[in-house]
């Protein structure tokens, strides 16, 4: 999320409930800016940070229906149209056949398609993000503040971060 | 701190409701002996299996969350373990079922029997006291090892001893198991065996999806319902009601999967002797019912289900969880009916009966609420489930 131009202070817990008690504190304090870092999912998080529902899962469903149809669709056309074949006496598009099939390639385009949406819109990957702190991927759960955010007042913000318990508030330059 | 559960209590206007359905459908279950007793007990059938599916579908429920060590559902359990108390009025209506065999199986009939080969060959299996045994084999699995199980889910409310959870969740490991296979032998005997000529392997997984399909549904009414009262409000979120719903599309989608692979299979191999089952319900007058089944029971609760809100929204889920129920209910027609009738018959004697047998659940249910507490209040999970989140 934030490239080398950000800055602002980030600030380091110990346990996933002060990080979580923290985020609700600064954004009642009126910042939006914020971002965090969490070796895990954290339950309620999201939704104390104010993000809103992802519109990713809408497009998983459109391209989920796109490949059901494709999927079905080219089996009709190879059975029937392409090159019919006659299969025990059945009826050419017989769909009862085609199912597993069309199944399976909508599960296969919804999924990866999903999968390349994440990492584009995400911007992955990119190996020029800095990792503002390693430990985030162990047992440290990390809040950053943006500098540019209008409400943000540095010593105000430390004070509070500390009131909540930070191990750790320093400066990203 | 945890919350102090109300207690529960049919209101006397829903008490005098369900008692007036039962009524109705004693009235129309004897009304329909004398006019038709094929079409009277094929609705008993119907009901009979569609209301047992029911009753199992909450031990079912408890024992999987027992197993799974499940926190999240702590606070809907014991709605679900309340089913359970439809169970001895299963066996006394078993009783009366008896009496209706000959009208509904073809090899109760002896001569047929003896000049048909398959069915002779069958007799070993297909047989009066065999029938009664294996329906009384699952009775003991449900009321011995599940009523065990549910007897120190409601011992625990007193004492709190965490160690009946250790035992419960050994009990139901061997529960599921043999629930597992004296089911599909019932399963089996009260549906399949209406053709008797015909298997399917996958028939005791058929009923068993059917069977969890509605009993979530059921057990998202009764939770709603009671959380609308205020009953279970501290206890039941939109979190917990977001799990149930989505346990709901779950076995949706997984009845949808074994009901397509019983037809494709069959279908597929097109072998004489597994056709005749789908060749009824396929073409002719039944077709639109077969139809009707694959849109009602699967694609438009597949999409009335799907979105967030829709599992997250009380009054929308409570809706589709009806839906479920209608749903189930086709289902359970659709397996009886083409057996003894050429073409779809609904009136009265379908609605009164299916109300007589709604009628005697509620009260069960009811009942059971009233006598013991509406959440298990001092499970070891209860705390951690109040702080469940999505």
């Amino acid at each position: 999320m934030n490239n080398k131009k950000e800055k602002g202070i980030l600030a380091v817990f110990d346990h996933p409930n002060r990080l979580l008690a923290a985020v609700k504190k600064v954004r009642q304090a009126g910042i939006r800016k914020l971002d965090t870092f969490t070796p895990y999912a954290i339950h309620g998080l999201d939704h104390a940070a104010g993000l809103k529902r992802s519109w990713i899962p809408y497009a998983t469903l459109i391209l989920s229906l796109t490949g059901w149809c494709l999927g079905f669709l080219f089996q009709a056309w190879t059975s029937a149209v392409d090159w019919p074949l006659n299969v025990g006496g059945k009826p050419f598009v017989s769909w009862p056949a085609f199912i597993p099939i069309t199944f399976e390639s909508m599960v296969l385009i919804g999924g990866v398609s999903t999968v390349l949406i994440l990492f584009i819109t995400c911007g992955l990957p990119n190996r020029k993000l800095p990792a503002l702190d390693p430990r985030f991927t162990d047992d440290r759960f990390g809040l950053f503040v943006d500098k540019n955010d209008p409400y943000f007042d540095e010593a105000k913000l430390r004070h509070l971060l500390k009131e909540c318990d930070a191990e750790e508030i320093k400066n990203v330059a | 701190m945890i919350p102090k559960p109300q207690s529960f209590e049919l209101s006397g206007k829903l008490k005098t409701l369900f008692g007036a359905f039962v009524a109705v459908g004693l009235i129309t279950f004897i009304v329909g002996l004398k006019t038709g007793p094929d079409r009277a007990w094929s609705n008993f059938l119907l009901e009979y299996f569609y209301w047992l599916c029911l009753g199992l579908s909450g031990v079912f429920f408890a024992a999987l969350q027992h197993i799974t060590a499940s926190y999240w559902s702590v606070t809907v359990r014991r709605v679900g373990e309340a089913f359970i108390a439809y169970l001895p009025v299963a066996v006394v209506l078993f009783v009366v079922l008896l009496f209706g065999l000959h009208h509904l199986y073809e090899w109760t009939h002896l001569n047929v029997v003896e000049h048909d080969p398959i069915l002779s060959m069958k007799k070993g299996y297909l047989n009066v006291p065999f029938f009664v045994i294996r329906a009384i084999l699952l009775f003991a699995v449900a009321l011995g090892l599940g009523g065990w199980m549910i007897r120190n889910s409601i011992r625990q409310d007193k004492s709190g001893d965490p160690r009946l959870t250790l035992l419960n969740t050994k009990i139901s490991a061997p529960f599921l198991l043999l629930f597992a296979v004296t089911f599909t032998l019932v399963a089996v005997d009260l549906m399949m065996s209406l053709a008797p000529h015909w298997f399917s392997t996958i028939f005791g997984v058929y009923c068993w999806a059917g069977l969890f399909y509605s009993g979530l549904a059921m057990m998202a009414i009764w939770v709603i319902a009671l959380r609308k009262k205020g009953m279970l409000a501290e206890f039941v979120t939109d979190d917990h009601l977001h799990d149930l719903g989505k346990l709901m599309f779950a076995f949706l989608v997984f009845w949808g999967y074994v009901a397509f692979s019983q037809y494709m299979l069959i279908w597929y191999a097109n072998l004489p002797e597994e056709t005749p089952y789908m060749i009824t319900r396929v073409s002719g007058a039944w077709k639109p019912v077969s139809t009707a089944l694959m849109v009602v029971k699967f694609v438009i609760p597949f999409f009335l289900l799907v979105a967030r809100p829709a599992k997250r929204r009380d009054g929308w889920l409570m809706f589709v969880a009806f839906w479920f129920l209608a749903a189930q209910w086709l289902d359970i027609y659709w397996m009886v009916f083409p057996a003894h009738f050429d073409k779809p018959v609904f009136g009265f004697m379908e609605i009164g009966m299916f109300l007589g047998f709604a009628g005697i659940f509620s009260l069960c249910v009811g009942g059971f609420l009233k006598r013991v507490s509406t959440v298990a209040v001092k499970d070891p999970w209860l705390e951690q489930c109040l702080h469940h989140h999505q």
